[in-house]
């Protein structure tokens, strides 16, 4: 009975507590509303004093607690700034390659401008635009014809190397028929040009990448790395470019010749820019094709 | 000895009132001294329950840039809203806990607020939007706060319980007595 009646008694005067702390707490809000300035109340500066060794505490560990937190909750949002800096690294990356393949684009060039003045023709620089379509053959096509001042059989050439020779002509493209092409063939010299007797020609074996040189004397002496360059011979190549070097031979004797296998010096696979050389050969004499005994001054 | 239960809680809250914005702002909005606040109120004990509103609002308005004692206001205000229809409606199903607690943050933001315009302090956040995280935050972290102290509080609960089973058990013995007295 006397815990029922204290429940009464505390339900009866819930009230006027309330209204007293109520009243309180109106009291405290209205003084401190009062002081517009500063704010300063004494249990604002207890609460604060005895407060703060726990809150500097979280504060300290809010470095790597709210990281974490941070990282758990803001994980949608870390997965789509993930996917922003992927992207961001794809544009750099693709950038980055960019600048690669221009660096690379300006040696190729240099080196086919030091090209035209080690050799003194005149040239046409192309870049390759296709490659043969029926994968049958051995021939690219570049961006500069007849317009250009471009001919047939004009040779095709890189700063390593011969390409080949130019086999079909429009306006604006030609196609070049490729060095390593079983049809394509050259007048080469193992060695320098007046320095060697190892002379022969040079002709493709198609897919192995290879050439072939014949012909050369058993009696010469060819090793794996010697240079092979043109010697003008054929009426295409000018003199002294260079075809590539031997990769590997098979010595001869003297009444059988080298079988030599040479390297082109032009990475043909990686062909991106050519100069095609405006080198007309040297007209030779049309072969006389009368008898000896004929009388020429009295036709 | 509740009290010292009672003031435990209530000092456990509002450091954790205190700490956590430190942490990670939106914790700020968990409003951990209102849980223990209702959760008393829900006790039916007037007295504790206006006292802790009282200390708990006072405590976190002298840490916070807002008037001090509107806070203290709200939740006094909140626990006996809380008290006086605890006294008049059974709320001891733990469901009934989640409306309560809502209604609890909204009339607790409400009141605060209202003091801070009233007296020429209009809080910066705006109104509903900060009601509203304080609403979810309080009330979803509230429904298992106040099962941790209904563990806290266990030996009071579990004297709840058994009077209460003990009145259905005495109710059904009158209303069973009766028809075999006739």
């Amino acid at each position: 009975m006397a815990a029922i009646r204290t429940q009464k008694e505390i339900r009866q005067r819930a009230p006027i507590w309330l209204g007293i702390l109520l009243l309180t707490n109106l009291i405290v809000m209205t003084l401190d509303a009062r002081d517009s300035v500063t704010r300063q109340r004494l249990l604002r500066v207890w609460i604060q004093a005895l407060a703060s060794p726990a809150q500097s505490v979280t504060s300290g560990a809010s470095g790597a607690g709210s990281n974490l937190i941070r990282q758990i909750v803001n994980f949608r949002s870390t997965a789509q700034e993930n996917e922003v800096l992927k992207q961001q690294l794809a544009t750099a990356q693709l950038q980055l390659r960019n600048a690669e393949q221009a660096a690379a684009e300006n040696t190729r060039l240099q080196a086919l401008l030091n090209l035209k003045e080690q050799t003194g023709y005149e040239q046409v620089t192309a870049r390759v635009i296709a490659r043969d379509s029926s994968t049958w053959f051995n021939t690219i096509t570049i961006n500069r014809g007849s317009s250009a001042g471009i001919a047939l059989n004009m040779p095709v050439v890189t700063g390593t190397g011969i390409v080949g020779r130019v086999i079909a002509l429009s306006p604006w493209t030609a196609q070049v028929m490729m060095i390593t092409d079983e049809k394509a063939a050259a007048g080469a010299i193992v060695g320098q040009l007046g320095g060697s007797g190892a002379l022969g020609p040079v002709r493709g074996l198609g897919e192995s990448g290879l050439i072939e040189m014949r012909y050369v004397s058993g009696l010469e002496k060819v090793e794996v790395g010697d240079y092979i360059l043109t010697t003008g011979q054929d009426g295409i190549y000018p003199p002294g470019l260079t075809v590539g070097e031997v990769a590997q031979v098979k010595s001869g004797t003297a009444t059988q010749s080298h079988e030599i296998l040479i390297r082109p010096g032009a990475k043909l696979d990686q062909l991106e820019e050519v100069a095609v050389l405006l080198y007309h050969p040297p007209q030779r004499p049309a072969p006389d094709q009368t008898l000896p005994n004929v009388d020429k001054s009295k036709k | 000895m509740p009290q010292l239960k009672i003031a435990a809680a209530l000092a456990l809250a509002i450091i954790l009132q205190l700490c956590l914005g430190n942490i990670w702002f939106p914790l700020s909005y968990i409003d951990f001294p209102l849980m223990v606040v209702v959760y008393i109120a829900l006790q039916r004990h007037a007295w504790h329950a206006l006292i802790v509103g009282t200390i708990a609002g006072l405590a976190v308005d002298a840490a916070s840039r807002g008037l001090i004692g509107a806070g203290g206001f709200s939740k006094t205000l909140t626990a006996y809203l809380i008290y006086f229809a605890a006294t008049r409606v059974n709320l001891e199903n733990p469901l009934l806990r989640i409306p309560v607690l809502a209604a609890a943050s909204v009339i607790d933001s409400a009141i605060y607020v209202f003091w801070h315009r009233s007296l020429g302090y209009p809080p910066t956040r705006p109104f509903m939007q900060t009601m509203s995280y304080r609403l979810i935050a309080t009330t979803v972290v509230g429904t298992f706060a106040l099962y941790l102290l209904d563990s806290l509080f266990t030996e009071r609960a579990r004297q709840r319980r058994s009077f209460a089973s003990r009145r259905k058990g005495a109710r059904r013995g009158r209303g069973l007595s009766r028809p075999s007295r006739r």
